[in-house]
């Protein structure tokens, strides 16, 4: 018996040797300039057990939406995600897509025209293992 | 659905039976149990099996033979995608093992902890190359499955929610994605190391399915299967009864 938990420890150690897919890490600068949008809500990012501050913004961007991350910070992992949700929970969210660095101003167009009084929360989220990274209510 | 799966089992276990009651006596039936450790990128099985093979021709070197077979699926973070053929491929008939998937119809499933067990009959075809050297491939055909339900992110394109699933309760070979519920499939060599004990060696290639709380899938058409396919080494041992 003690063989075969061995075996099955060396087949598990083999097939667990994958490839992260983490942010990129070198500050960005956004061109998205506030001065020629609207200001719809802000939010205070805060982590939730990873560490993310910054603040996250909403615009009206001649009828379309964007959110804006600036300024940003956040520890990095894998498969992060920047989703536009009705909870913490990510129960029902628009993904805006990958965070495009863990540093620095970054811009996220909405696609379609929620509501963002119901899709209220900007998450931080670890998409491959559901993990919330961070995130703030807008208001 | 609770009578279904205890006719299944005893089907199972009739088939199983009867073909045991038939080795007595007969040197061309061989009889093994099996335990066989699966594993991939993150995932695993143990799978525990009854095998009865049976020797055909003269030399008794073509092998037929049925059993029953248990597996435990471990994954964590799997991706399940759209499982019904009429979404993958666009069609049901015996066609759809040699066209691609469509993309736009395929939605997925992210599971953080699956497991996932199931029971199903499966049949046997191999080769012995020696007394003690044999070659084998199994595919499951019925059964059934349980396990925890689970909560998902469903994913769709720029939309996703978190849904409940469960694993789907009826296993049935079809062909290709018209596959119903966890069916499992193994290719292995197996080498007698004495009268009674063996090792295995091989892949598995399994197909792990959930069934979600709700049609939670809505175009091109409603939808509630997503499967996830797994190939994964594969290694164990045998008893010969």
């Amino acid at each position: 018996m003690k063989k075969i938990f061995v075996m099955f420890v060396l087949l598990m150690a083999y097939g667990c040797n994958n490839e992260e897919m983490n942010t990129p890490t070198a500050p960005v600068d956004d061109t998205f300039e506030p001065a020629q949008a609207t200001l719809l809500s802000t939010g205070v990012m805060m982590g939730n057990a990873h560490t993310v501050s910054g603040t996250a913004t909403a615009y009206d961007n001649g009828g379309s939406k964007t959110i804006v991350l600036d300024p940003f910070s956040t520890q990095n992992g894998p498969d992060l995600k920047v989703y536009l949700s009705t909870d913490p929970n990510a129960t029902d969210y628009i993904n805006l897509g990958p965070l495009k660095s863990t540093m620095g101003k970054q811009s996220y167009p909405v696609a379609g025209m929620p509501d963002l009084t119901a899709y209220r929360f900007v998450l931080i989220w670890c998409e491959q293992f559901s993990v919330l990274f961070g995130k703030a209510e807008l208001q | 659905m609770l009578r279904l799966r205890i006719l299944l089992l005893a089907v199972t276990v009739m088939c199983v039976t009867e073909l045991a009651s038939q080795a007595q006596g007969t040197t061309s039936v061989h009889k093994f149990t099996d335990l066989d450790f699966g594993a991939g990128n993150t995932e695993g099985t143990l799978v525990v099996s009854l095998n009865i093979d049976k020797g055909l021709g003269q030399k008794r070197k073509i092998i037929i033979g049925f059993g029953g077979r248990f597996n435990a699926y471990l994954g964590k973070n799997q991706y399940f995608v759209t499982a019904p053929a009429k979404l993958t491929s666009g069609s049901t008939g015996p066609g759809v093992i040699f066209k691609e998937n469509i993309e736009a119809n395929m939605d997925t499933f992210l599971v953080k902890s699956a497991q996932l067990n199931s029971l199903n009959l499966f049949l046997t075809l191999g080769y012995n190359l020696s007394e003690r050297l044999m070659v084998r491939f199994n595919i499951d055909l019925i059964g059934f499955s349980f396990g925890k339900s689970v909560t998902g992110n469903y994913i769709n394109g720029t939309q996703g929610k978190m849904e409940g699933a469960s694993p789907t309760s009826f296993n049935l070979l079809l062909i290709s994605d018209n596959d119903r519920g966890s069916l499992n499939s193994q290719f292995f060599a197996r080498y007698l190391l004495s009268e009674k004990w063996g090792i295995k060696g091989g892949i598995q290639f399994l197909f792990s399915e959930y069934t979600t709380d709700t049609e939670v899938q809505q175009f091109p058409e409603p939808n509630d299967r997503f499967r996830n396919k797994s190939l994964l080494f594969s290694a164990g041992v045998s008893f010969k009864l």
